[in-house]
């Protein structure tokens, strides 16, 4: 009976047959060309301009030349020491806040933990504007800051070049290592210590044997995010090191393109990438042989706590202090000197002018308020349609993506999405940016170039962010899962029709929150808008660093305040719509 | 007629499905039956058109629908055909009523004509009183009538279902095998239908293909299977209770089965003989035909007993009308008949 029917008439093939390649081979090719398109044809056309005959030179000139100390080497220099300072200070900060929310009896843990993740919310530059207005001491003329205001004699030391970066980076990059390290110890759960302890084991040898193996791989990722964050960062250095020629790399490569020494810009940029990439890689390689233990363990309920005893206050008082200096103080120095006439005398005298008031010669080189100045309204128009223009192409382009590769993540199609889409993870704003001016610069076939246009905001904007958006889609189509699409494949609904009527509805709360997370990153970042802008097409974060780099700090506190309350509202409301899981806050 | 030519399907270097050839008539009720890993819900998918044979052709009356050899298929939306997930794949943001009448919609039905269609359908699963309501809102049994509701509302020529009863408790899936084969005489669809419970295709099924490791072990009605297995795994896994496979080995002097000789003539060494529960007795002392068991569980169906039995490497289980005297734990004479049902290879195909 099973071999009868091989012997049959020839077959009839059915009406409206149709070739598959593969199923969603076609989506994924588009998915693909458009990730090559904007991420991989800028960093490769930034690449080959350095390779042509004009600009080979550039090469030799910064890695060997006359000027290649001061063009690279000094600034390598100082870039590897804020990566190595920073990472350690912000796996020791965050390490520690981590441990005292997630593992002890510390009050007010909750308010901690939540404090803790704030700074990543704050713009690095609005904490480095902060630090000026304290700080800064006579050696540059005009204003002083708060502390000599007040009588004190501020060191150079202090008031500019390494230290401050290291502090103000540090303070703002710890969070991000807070809040990886208290997710893994978030796993170690309590039947994993209360077994040690059965086992006879004590304190010390619990931490050693037990607690370090299963976070040493949060803490190598925590650590090479925040070199990686670290050595990219743009802000801070500018505002704090460049006034006394120290140079970072990402500040020399700004310097290079904006005094038109294109291919140096260029190389510098390549070689930060390597640096970068190389870190992450490594720190990859180290903790990837690792098993990943958080699933093995399960949901352990965290009955007991470690108790601090007589240590609670003043280890209370040790994390006050930190969080007020990475949140509190930036926040009310930036608004105080946002009202303030002379920084040196940041709480008297308060005016609106700054704000509200009229252009007056007077004041300021007559520069009006925020709500008179048409530069400033041009810019928060420009920057907060740009950041809805990329939520809405990220939030779209992520979940093509992530719906592309869902189903079967096989093959090598998938495997390339994937990482190509991880790409801009490994390169800083700031040569991200440098890479689509060498590539959208001039005209590109029939295309007139796009320097200068809103557009070419748009698509760098959503290109640096593909990573974000892609694992934010990734999310979100798993809640969709395959069966719900598959069924309504069944019922012949195109793919337009089946993410409009079944996935979106499904996905909308993930979508709206993903959404508001690139508004936020988009609209406080600087790095890779600062090679971009151009006076048509002001952005806030830009304008804010130029007015403070003109000595208007007033004009730069007051966006940056802005900029602030923006981000931190909508990131609330992403949480809010997200209802986030934060395992480590429950009891 | 639904037609499958040596449907084969890899993943990577699984075989998932291997030269799968069967044909039933339009109307039939298909069971795939087989232990879980077996296949059946690659099969199922390919004939759903989800999945690509990587050879074969899948036939619907007389055309070609999916053929793996050269790597094209139909749609699944123009195959005629539904599918009702195991897990039932209801869409959460839409209620009941919204469930049914979207691929309805799709297919560009009438206002009019659709509303009566759904009505319809919601009546015969009597579900109609839970129209606005979401699917977290109602039980899982409503929830798999749902499911069926709507594959079955756009009238597709052909059924699928897998494992659709797996989900519900013990009296709700006595109650929808029922319902399911009312439904599939009314509508007359071509129903295949994927489990791994052999009452459910016993029950069921026109037509059964019993599935292991990606091959049909047999294809026929469950008459067939039960009376005339071809291998020892359809013997064993088919019939209630299933029937006892028992290896009967050479030693110097005779043939051995569990540890005893026993007035056996197996077709070849290391054969294995197949006892029908019904035919084995409870002995009240040794014969020459009774093996010595450990008794480990008894139970009564029916006004009978069953009696389960135990040795090291032997297990029987007989079908008898008193209570056996013994206790659990207990030694019990189980007797053999003179002639097994049949006799199947070491390797499983069947040889007399
Ligand atoms: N998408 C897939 N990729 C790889 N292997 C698969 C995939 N789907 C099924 N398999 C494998 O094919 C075999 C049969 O699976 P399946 O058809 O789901 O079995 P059943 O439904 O009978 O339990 C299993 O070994 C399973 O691991
Ligand atoms: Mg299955």
């Amino acid at each position: 009976m099973t071999q009868a029917v091989l012997d049959d008439p020839p077959l009839r093939h059915a009406a409206g047959r149709r070739r598959w390649l593969a199923p969603g081979t076609g989506l994924k090719l588009v998915v693909l060309g458009l990730l090559a398109l904007l991420i991989v044809m800028p960093l490769l056309s930034t690449v080959l301009f350095t390779l042509t005959e004009e600009s080979r030179g550039a090469w030799g000139d910064v890695l060997a030349g006359r000027l290649s100390r001061a063009l690279f080497w000094q600034p390598l220099l100082n870039t590897l020491v804020i990566g190595v300072v920073v990472s350690v200070a912000c796996v020791l900060l965050g390490g520690f806040l981590a441990w005292l929310v997630v593992m002890t009896d510390i009050p007010f843990r909750r308010t901690i933990g939540v404090m803790a993740t704030l700074p990543f919310m704050i713009p690095s530059f609005a904490s480095a504007l902060a630090w000026g207005s304290l700080f800064r001491n006579g050696r540059l003329g005009g204003r002083v800051g708060w502390l000599e205001g007040m009588g004190f004699s501020v060191p150079d030391w202090l008031a500019w070049g390494m230290v401050p970066t290291l502090v103000v980076l540090s303070l703002h990059y710890f969070s991000l290592a807070f809040t990886i390290i208290a997710a893994a110890l978030a796993t170690v759960s309590s039947d994993l210590v209360e077994a040690a302890q059965i086992a006879g084991a004590r304190g010390r040898r619990i931490l050693m044997g037990i607690v370090l193996p299963v976070v040493t791989p949060a803490l190598v990722a925590a650590g090479s995010l925040c070199f990686a964050g670290a050595v990219s960062n743009f802000a801070t250095p500018a505002l704090l090191g460049l006034p006394v020629r120290m140079q970072t790399l990402a500040t020399r490569l700004y310097g290079m393109i904006s005094v038109g020494q294109t291919a140096r810009g260029y190389v510098i940029g390549i070689l930060l990438v390597l640096i970068s990439a190389a870190v992450l890689w490594a720190a990859n390689r180290a903790v990837s042989g690792r098993r990943s233990y958080a699933t093995i363990t399960g949901k352990g309920g965290r009955a007991k706590r470690f108790a601090l005893g007589r240590a609670r206050l003043p280890l209370l008082l040790v994390a006050a202090l930190i969080l007020a200096c990475a949140t509190v103080v930036p926040v009310i120095v930036l608004f105080a000197s946002s009202l303030a006439p002379s920084s040196a005398a940041l709480f008297s005298n308060w005016t609106v002018h700054y704000w509200i008031g009229e252009s007056n010669p007077a004041i300021a080189q007559g520069i009006p308020g925020i709500v008179h100045n048409p530069d400033i309204l041009r810019a928060i128009t420009v920057t907060l349609t740009l950041g809805v223009a990329v939520a809405g192409a990220g939030m779209a382009l992520g979940l093509l993506a992530a719906y592309a590769t869902a189903r079967s993540r096989a093959g090598w199609l998938s495997a390339t999405i994937t990482q190509v889409s991880f790409l801009p993870l490994l390169v800083p704003g700031i040569a991200f940016g440098a890479a689509y001016i060498a590539w959208a610069g001039a005209p590109i076939g029939p295309f007139p170039a796009l320097y200068g246009t809103f557009l070419l905001l748009v698509i760098a904007g959503t290109a640096y962010l593909v990573p974000f958006s892609v694992q934010t889609g990734r999310a979100v189509i798993q809640q969709v899962s395959g069966e719900l699409d598959e069924s309504a494949r069944l019922t012949g609904a195109g793919l337009a029709r089946r993410l409009w009527a079944i996935t979106v509805p499904l996905a909308v709360r993930g979508l709206a929150a993903g959404g508001i997370l690139i508004f936020v990153k988009i609209i406080r970042d600087l790095s890779l808008v600062v090679l971009l802008f151009t006076p048509t097409m002001p952005v806030m974060s830009v304008l804010a660093y130029r007015y403070a780099s003109e000595g208007f700090t007033q004009f730069a506190n007051a966006i940056t305040c802005v900029i602030l309350v923006l981000s931190v509202a909508a990131t609330l409301l992403a949480e809010r719509l997200q209802a986030r899981s934060q395992p480590w806050l429950k009891s | 007629m639904l037609e499958l030519r040596s449907v084969t399907k890899r993943f990577g270097d699984v075989d998932a499905v291997r030269e799968v050839s069967l044909s039933v008539p339009d109307g039939a009720f298909l069971v795939l039956l087989g232990p879980s890993g077996c296949g059946k819900t690659t099969l199922l998918r390919m004939l759903a058109g989800l999945e690509m044979p990587s050879a074969g052709q899948i036939v619907f009356d007389g055309q070609v629908v999916s053929d793996g050899d050269r790597a094209w298929a139909v749609d699944p939306a123009r195959r005629n055909s539904g599918l009702v997930f195991q897990s039932y794949a209801l869409w959460p943001h839409m209620t009941v009523r919204g469930n049914v009448e979207w691929p309805l919609k799709v297919a560009g039905m009438a206002r009019p004509e659709r509303e009566a269609r759904v009505a319809e359908v919601l009546r015969m699963l009597g579900i109609d009183g839970l129209a606005r309501r979401f699917p977290n809102e109602i039980s899982g049994g409503q929830q798999q009538r749902v499911a069926i509701a709507r594959t079955i509302a756009p009238r597709p020529g052909v059924l699928l279902f897998d494992e659709p009863l797996s989900n519900l408790d013990a009296k709700l899936r006595v109650e929808m095998r029922t319902e399911l084969m009312r439904l599939h005489r009314a509508t007359g669809a071509t129903t295949v239908y994927v489990t791994h419970d052999q009452i459910e295709a016993m029950t069921m099924a026109s037509h059964v293909a019993v599935m292991r490791a990606g091959r049909v072990e047999q294809f026929g009605t469950p008459l067939d299977l039960v009376e005339r297995p071809e291998t020892a795994f359809v013997a064993t896994f088919v019939g209630t209770p299933p029937g006892n496979l028992v290896p009967v080995r050479r030693n110097g002097t005779g043939w051995v089965v569990g540890g005893r000789h026993m007035p056996l003539e197996p077709p070849a060494d290391g054969a294995q003989a197949l006892f029908r529960a019904e035919t084995l007795r409870l002995e009240g002392a040794e014969g020459p035909r009774t093996l010595p068991l450990e008794l480990a569980e008894v139970s009564t169906i029916a006004g009978r007993v069953m009696v389960t039995a135990i040795a090291p490497d032997l297990r029987l289980t007989a079908v008898t009308e008193a209570l056996p005297a013994a206790r659990v734990g207990e030694t019990v004479h189980i007797g053999l008949p003179e002639t097994p049902a049949a006799w199947f290879a070491p390797t499983g195909e069947r040889i007399g």
